[in-house]
């Protein structure tokens, strides 16, 4: 198997069959982990080459370099538009700070009504349970709506998609506070602030940080979705207007971006942050990950 | 003697147990319900509120709306829309199982597929929906692409920690006992690796709904996306609710009684591992 992927890229160099010889620094580079990314880089680029050969139509991966460098740099799209990079980014991240901010704080005191009292979980945990089933589309539709084509609408979209996921995480970290040791700490007159900072907080934090991470991602598909459908600026509004105006290199490169975004500060920036956070935690990757099985799955 | 004293003292605290443990269930039942009577009661009063019917139709309104949706053409877009959806889970399968048995298989292929599946699996939903459309135009297949694009990371990585935790002794009992390796794929990786499929179906269950619904939003003349935008052009408030809804209940439904139930049969197993 590694020798195939080592024969995809160097056909011409290694593709004899050397049976016995120990594998060179190459062979060995080729087979390590990070040989085996960037082959898949190399192969994933090569594949999208290919495919512009067979339908004219798909924009090729240096046409849409070439799109973003402008687009980036502000320069002239054959004469018509500025590239306008930043004004649009910088709209974006605004609305959807706002949004974040806005359903993660409700999230947060929803989800901790929920934890902590066994009649707030009946009387609200269906609601949420509701929430958490609508698709993003249909808060972009009801915003644009009640709000037209302005700021709310956007921002609004972001908060109430990401409001359940915050406070479902929260609900379940504050109900997975052990109550032995909540007991204990009781018997033996731990002071409240002590036990607040002690015990509260170490417990609830992972399921706050991934409430967190979900909230980025479905209020990050929330926004685009919103800004496709009514925006007047921003990346989803970007993208749509290159798709209208038929130019799928613009439409290809904004994707891009803001694919490029997400991966880098959920995967990139947020899962390290939780890791070495959370480092003392048993398994507190196993926990996201039984978090995620039980709320994607809902 | 003494036994039977403590034996009927015990029976005592049991049965009181079970009473008080069937009174707070009643409880509970009483509040979800006061829960509900709340929700709508605050829905109805802030439509009051609002007082316009093209912003925020009150309850009844839309209940209204519903029962018109449930008498016309309910079943035909709903059906559209699950046949379109189960058309994509099988394509995520078919596609993610092979890529999830290569990444539990082999080093290098785990190395060299994690990155795609990982990106994958973070591309916003929108992404599939507009590429469906423009591969597809309006069409049947719009739908089924994107559900199979954005459920196949799902499934690609649980088969592949199914494949990495098929039970190693097991493959080499059967390797001592004169197996072949065809004999082993069979009756020990496939039964092993089975329910790790269903869990990324399941996984990938509500967002490849509404990824699938957006398809329709954008590329469809049938289902229930499709409705939901054909009445928001038309301003139709009550009507883009109760389609909403019934989506909504659909899918939790669906989540209730079928998706637990099956899972509870299929990792069956897995409870009498643990028990044991």
């Amino acid at each position: 198997m590694a020798a195939m992927g080592a024969g995809q890229m160097t056909a011409g160099t290694v593709a004899l069959p050397e049976a016995p010889t120990p594998p060179g620094p190459f062979r060995r580079w080729m087979t390590s982990p990070i040989g085996a990314q960037v082959t898949a880089a190399v192969v994933f680029i090569g594949a999208w080459q290919l495919l512009t050969l067979i339908a004219p139509r798909v924009p090729g991966p240096v046409e849409v370099v070439n799109f973003l460098f402008v687009e980036i740099t502000g320069g002239s799209h054959g004469g018509i538009v500025r590239g306008q990079f930043f004004e649009h980014f910088a709209i974006t991240l605004q609305r959807f700070s706002l949004g974040l901010f806005l359903g993660f704080v409700s999230g947060l005191l929803v989800g901790i009504l929920i934890g902590s009292s066994t009649l707030a979980r009946a009387l609200l945990n269906d609601t949420v349970l509701v929430l958490l089933t609508m698709p993003a589309f249909v808060w972009a539709f009801l915003t644009t709506m009640w709000f037209g084509i302005t700021w709310q609408a956007p921002v609004l979209t972001v908060a109430f998609a990401s409001f359940p996921f915050v406070a479902i995480n929260v609900a379940q970290g504050v109900r997975a506070i052990a109550p032995e040791l909540k007991h204990m700490s009781t018997a033996f007159e731990v002071g409240r602030s002590k036990q607040f900072r002690h015990l509260i907080v170490p417990a609830v934090a992972g399921y706050i940080f991934a409430g967190l991470r979900f909230a980025i991602i479905v209020g990050w598909n929330g926004i685009l979705l919103s800004e496709w459908f009514s925006g007047q600026a921003g990346v989803g509004f970007r993208t749509r207007y290159w798709f209208d105006a038929n130019r799928y290199r613009g439409f290809v490169g904004w994707v891009i971006v803001f694919i490029v975004f997400i991966v880098v500060v959920d995967r990139v920036i947020l899962n390290r942050l939780q890791k070495r956070a959370f480092y003392w935690r048993d398994a507190s990757e196993a926990d996201f990950i039984e978090i995620e099985e039980q709320q994607v799955g809902l | 003697m003494t036994d039977t004293v403590a034996e009927s003292i015990q029976e005592l605290d049991q049965a009181q147990v079970l009473r008080t443990a069937a009174g707070t269930r009643r409880r509970r039942y009483l509040a979800v319900v006061l829960g509900w009577i709340v929700f709508i009661g605050l829905w109805w009063l802030l439509s009051l509120w609002v007082g316009s019917e093209a912003r925020l139709p009150s309850p009844g309104r839309v209940f209204q709306e519903i029962v018109v949706i449930l008498q016309g053409d309910f079943w035909t877009q709903f059906w559209a829309s699950i046949v379109r959806v189960v058309a994509g889970f099988f394509a995520a399968v078919l596609i993610g199982t092979p890529v999830g048995y290569f990444m539990g298989r082999s080093k290098y292929w785990g190395n060299f597929l994690q990155s795609p599946v990982i990106v994958a699996g973070s591309i916003p939903g929108l992404t599939y929906a507009v590429m469906a459309f423009v591969v597809f135009g309006i069409s049947f297949w719009g739908p089924v692409l994107a559900v199979g694009l954005i459920a196949m990371p799902y499934v690609a990585i649980n088969v592949a920690e199914g494949v990495r935790g098929v039970d190693r002794r097991l493959v080499e009992m059967s390797t001592a006992y004169g197996r072949n390796e065809r004999q082993v794929f069979r009756h020990v990786t496939v039964p092993s690796v089975l329910p790790f499929v269903f869990a990324g179906v399941r996984l990938s269950f509500s967002l490849a709904w509404k990824v699938g619904t957006l398809t329709e939003v954008f590329g469809s003349s049938k289902g229930i996306g499709f409705q939901i935008r054909r009445n928001y052009q038309l301003f139709n408030m009550p009507a883009v609710i109760a389609w909403v809804l019934l989506f909504v209940l659909f899918m939790l439904l669906i989540e209730r009684f079928i998706l637990v139930r099956a899972e509870k049969r299929l990792f069956r197993w897995r409870q009498w591992e643990r028990d044991r």
